[in-house]
């Protein structure tokens, strides 16, 4: 079963703005004599998206974000599109269901804490054991992530069952502040989401301007064969890029399983959302992946704010935005030109 | 079309340089890899020099149409070409090889001749089924001609030997006698001996000399200047992505400002 | 290895050809085959003796073995399929089972009756026509934006496009009946009666499921013509300028070749022919078709079943349907079959308990262990792990492709 994410992210979902196809045209000479609409009328008309979808929209993008980064580090650096990306989040969630109650029960805070790690070390021991150990091309090592990510899913499934599982966790209610101030329901747990991420996000900032291993990767990312040439130990960087990554998705896939469920597919169906904010973005531009990971976000959650979209359909709007990119510039909104 | 790709059809091409790039720029992050004006002469065996760096390999990619310029054009045989597909050079007649040697992955030599000539009914996929007569008939001639032309480049015990079992010299070998397969009017040619042995190396010079000696136009980037004085003339070299000096062996030789060059990029 | 023997560089170009090969002894083409060739056709001998068998002395029902061969042929059309795409070309197509899915869906919708929203009950004719042009139409539309660029945004497009044909499926209910799926399509072979015995004199000749004869005798042949068709493709100039840009892209274009056009003939004829096996399957075996069929795993069952059974090689790619079944099924049959066959739980008890304590012995229940067994969980794991380890030692395949593949009549004759 797909869980559809607005139903749980959405706080009033049936009232979530009402779209321009719903209201069908409306005659231009009209809306020019109405003059300029109050805020509240140009919602009601479906001009401009509520504060709620936005509120959707900036949580859900946090997720991408996190995603999309670790995707196009190791897009960039290991030159290979990692299939099993999505299945990583998965691992992360699951790494935190496991001793945030299923087998043991730590204080949430530290259950993140431990699974992170451990999903982290599953990263880079797949790096270590598969990835690392193959003489082969880009192609063929895109095709063996994707049996990663099968081999990821297949364990989980054994251990955890097919089923869909939540985190026994608090902080589900809105905050009544923000309720009554902007008529916006952000639960606690949104609200942390929101600031983790920002908090990760100015971390990498920080750690890939500011330290010499952030230099590194930098450079290892622009010419991968110029920094081995000019002694940067390529396999340090390689490894320190796992990390990163595998930080950062298993974060990602906790706070998806706490917006959603916790089930074994929830990663690879959000592949196709990551790899969108990737290309969007321009692949080998951690801050393309970031902004790409922010619009993909928001495009998705504002659906029912699009006209003639369905909502059901916020993931082929995804994939069309991937495809349009492709079509006109394939190097992405902030890329190089690394399109052959 | 000629049936075994050795002798040269001779057709009239004009009365410019065959091949001239004028202004051809290309930068890479601000950095200007080639800026060049340069033309090679209708049946000429031009020499293509120049410290590392200098910007020889892009220009190749860019007069063959690997790379887009940033400006600046190219005209083969008088005909802008500066915005065709690398095929549609090809197809025109300009064809080059790779510095590393391509070698095809699961085909044989003779399977990685035969692939090379252009327009083969057989690339369709309809004549496959209801004209397979005349893809028999063109497979026919082109297999004859493969076999002559490594019967020419010595090379036909090689004929179904996999590519990837190859040595360097051989893959050479087998890369020019690919490029005869098309009936090229100008091969451009990158480090065509580097890393080739002596007793081959003789042999390539030879056979790249008999294949001047029949109209084709070269353009040949060389590092291994013995070789390259002995076969070229003229020689152009580049430096810092511009031509330097254009000139004979000998006064390409003599010019300081070459010998500055090298030094300059050695140091 | 280089060989100065004409004679030789014939033969082995030659035992491709099937006028050859008629005309030829036995012992003569047995003594062509490389060693791991003929280690496979033993292994497969082997095996389909031993089902023979199986099924002569009642081990295995024919009603079980019969629709597993025609599943396997309806996988060895969607292998050679993908085997055009990257046995050929080197696409990566993670598309495989949407494209089976649209050929399924296009029959379905036209041809079904109160089974399905719109109810046409056309000719199956029109669905297979509706099917090839949709399948060509939208692997056209995939290939635009991305063939011209990195080979990876095709893989990354198509992992894509499955999911779009998935959800569009099960949401446009009006037409397609969303997750309840297409009932009553109709099946070429009803008329065939299910059971037949035939009155002869003095007994009773009684033929087993000839219906399920017939629709596995019409995958079989459906099989060798997609076989031969593709085949002729892989030993033509068009077969070769594929190989060339599977090899090295970039030396195909310096050759003159618009490889363009060729890497969009190759991924649009490969995703018909995936199309054509969902229009056969669901006028042939189970007249049904629902969005849970369209799992992206069975892509990967498809993939599986080439690179094992040979990247580039057509007679690997019929095997690897053979593979892909049998994937599919052992992970049941070791939960099944091995659960109460081979470790009856109480016979382990019973030869245990002498040597260990009665409390211990549940522990060694294996029986209980299998059970337990998640057999979603291990054909994922069985698709995965074979995945990385054909990758990790660079397998050829079980039948991989003939070293030299020459368009054989020009070679022939040449000789005469």
């Amino acid at each position: 079963m797909v869980v559809d994410s607005h139903l749980v992210l959405g706080g009033d979902p049936v009232g979530a703005g009402v779209g321009l196809g719903a209201l069908g045209p409306l005659p231009v000479a009209q809306m020019i004599a109405l003059g300029p609409l109050p805020d509240a009328q140009m919602i009601a008309l479906g001009l401009l998206p509520d504060a709620q979808l936005i509120a959707n929209g900036l949580v859900f993008s946090s997720i991408i974000v996190l995603g999309s980064v670790g995707l196009s580090l190791v897009y960039d650096i290991a030159d290979f599109p990692n299939f099993a990306h999505g299945d990583l989040m998965t691992v992360g969630a699951y790494a935190t269901l496991a001793v945030g109650g299923f087998y043991v029960a730590l204080p949430f805070p530290v259950a993140v804490v431990v699974g992170t790690a451990a999903a982290t070390a599953v990263a880079v021991g797949t790096h270590w054991l598969v990835f690392d150990r193959m003489d082969v091309g880009p192609l063929e090592l895109l095709i063996a992530s994707i049996g990663v990510a099968f081999v990821y899913r297949a364990v989980l499934m054994q251990a955890f069952t097919s089923g869909s599982q939540s985190y026994d966790v608090g902080g589900r209610s809105p905050i009544p502040a923000l309720r009554t101030v902007f008529d916006v329901a952000l639960t606690y747990r949104q609200l942390v989401i929101l600031a983790a991420t920002v908090l990760l996000v100015v971390g990498l900032h920080v750690f890939l301007q500011y330290t010499t291993m952030g230099r590194k990767m930098r450079a290892t990312s622009a010419n991968g064969s110029l920094a081995k040439v000019s002694g940067i130990r390529t396999g340090r960087v390689v490894l320190v890029m796992w990390v990163v990554g595998g930080v950062l998705a298993a974060v990602g896939g906790v706070f998806l399983g706490l917006e959603t469920l916790v089930r074994p597919r929830m990663g690879f169906d959000l592949l196709l959302v990551l790899f969108a904010a990737v290309i969007l973005g321009g692949i080998g531009s951690v801050y393309g992946a970031m902004l790409g990971g922010v619009v993909i976000g928001m495009v998705h959650e504002l659906t029912p704010w699009i006209p003639l979209v369905p909502t059901r359909y916020d993931k082929a709007l995804a994939f069309l935005i991937m495809i349009l990119i492709l079509l006109v510039r394939p190097s992405g909104i902030m890329g190089g030109g690394t399109s052959r | 079309m000629s049936t075994t790709g050795l002798e040269y059809d001779g057709a009239d091409l004009g009365k410019d340089a065959l091949l001239r790039v004028e202004d051809l720029r290309k930068e890479f992050g601000g950095i200007v890899a080639t800026d060049a004006t340069l033309g090679v002469e209708r049946g000429s065996l031009t020499g293509l020099i120049g410290p590392n760096g200098a910007g020889k390999s892009t220009l190749f990619n860019l007069v063959s149409g690997f790379l887009d310029p940033d400006a600046g054009r190219v005209y083969l045989d008088g005909v802008d070409v500066t915005d065709r597909r690398p095929d549609e050079i090809a197809q025109r007649g300009l064809l080059r090889t790779f510095q590393t040697p391509r070698t095809l992955e699961g085909m044989t030599v003779r399977e990685s001749l035969l692939v090379a000539p252009f327009d083969q009914p057989g690339e369709s996929i309809l004549p496959l089924y209801f004209q397979p007569g005349s893809v028999t008939d063109t497979e026919r001639e082109l297999l004859g001609r493969a076999q002559q032309l490594l019967e020419a480049f010595e090379i036909d015990h090689l004929a179904t030997t996999p590519s990837t079992e190859l040595s360097g010299g051989q893959s050479k070998l087998v890369e020019l006698a690919r490029a005869m397969m098309t009936d090229p009017y100008v091969l451009l040619l990158d480090e065509p001996v580097a890393g080739v042995n002596p007793v081959l190396e003789a042999e390539l010079t030879d056979h790249i000399r008999r294949l001047n000696d029949r109209g084709v136009t070269f353009l040949v980037i060389e590092h291994d200047m013995d070789f390259i004085m002995d076969i070229a003339d003229p020689i152009i070299v580049l430096n810092q992505g511009r031509v330097l000096v254009e000139g004979s062996p000998e006064a390409v030789r003599t010019d300081e400002r070459v010998l500055d060059a090298y030094l300059g990029g050695v140091s | 290895m280089p060989t100065d023997d004409p004679a030789g560089e014939d033969r082995d170009a030659g035992t491709d050809e099937p006028r050859v090969g008629w005309r030829m002894p036995v012992s003569t083409w047995w003594a062509g085959i490389e060693a791991r060739e003929s280690r496979t056709l033993v292994g497969l001998a082997a095996f389909g003796v031993a089902v023979a068998l199986a099924v002569y002395v009642g081990w295995l029902n024919v009603s079980y073995v019969l629709p597993l061969l025609g599943l396997a042929g309806m996988f060895s059309l969607l292998t050679l399929g993908l085997n055009v795409q990257w046995g050929y070309t080197g696409l990566v197509n993670f598309s495989v089972i949407a494209f089976w899915g649209i050929g399924a869906y296009s029959a379905a919708m036209t041809t079904a009756g109160s089974g399905s929203p719109t109810g046409l009950e056309l000719h199956p004719i029109v669905g297979l026509l509706a099917a090839v042009v949709l399948s060509a139409t939208l692997a056209t539309l995939i290939a635009i934006p991305t063939l011209r660029l990195r080979a990876d945004y095709l893989a990354i497009a198509t992992l894509g496009f499955a999911e779009i044909v998935r959800i569009v499926i099960n949401n446009e209910r009006d037409y397609t009946a969303g997750s309840a799926g297409i009932a009553g399509i109709p099946g070429l072979f009803a008329w065939v009666p299910s059971a037949l015995r035939v009155p002869l004199p003095g007994a009773t000749l009684r033929v087993a499921l000839p219906r399920a004869l017939v629709e596995f005798a019409v995958v079989a042949s459906m099989v060798l013509f997609v076989y031969l068709f593709v085949r002729r493709l892989q030993l033509s100039p068009w077969g070769r300028v594929q190989r060339t840009i599977r090899a090295d892209e970039d030396l195909a274009q310096a050759l003159g070749k618009n490889t363009y056009r060729f890497k969009l003939q190759s991924f649009v004829l490969g995703s018909v022919i995936m199309a054509l096996g969902g229009v056969a399957s669901v006028h042939l075996f189970i007249n049904f078709v629902s969005p849970d069929s369209l799992d992206p795993i069975r892509t990967f069952y498809v993939w599986i079943g080439v690179i094992l059974g040979g990247s580039g090689s057509n007679r690997g790619a019929v095997l690897g349907g053979l593979v892909v079944v049998a994937i599919r099924e052992a992970p049941t049959l070791v939960r099944d079959q091995l659960t109460d066959a081979v470790f009856p739980p109480r016979v382990l008890t019973d030869a245990l308990a002498p040597l260990v304590s009665p409390s211990a012995v549940p522990v060694l229940d294996v029986g209980a262990l299998f059970a337990r067994l998640n057999v979603g969980a291990l054909q994922l794991f069985l698709v995965g792990a074979l995945v990385i380890l054909i990758v990790r030692y660079r397998s050829e395949g079980l039948l991989p492709p003939k070293r030299e593949l020459v368009w054989s009549a020009a070679l022939e004759d040449d000789d005469a």
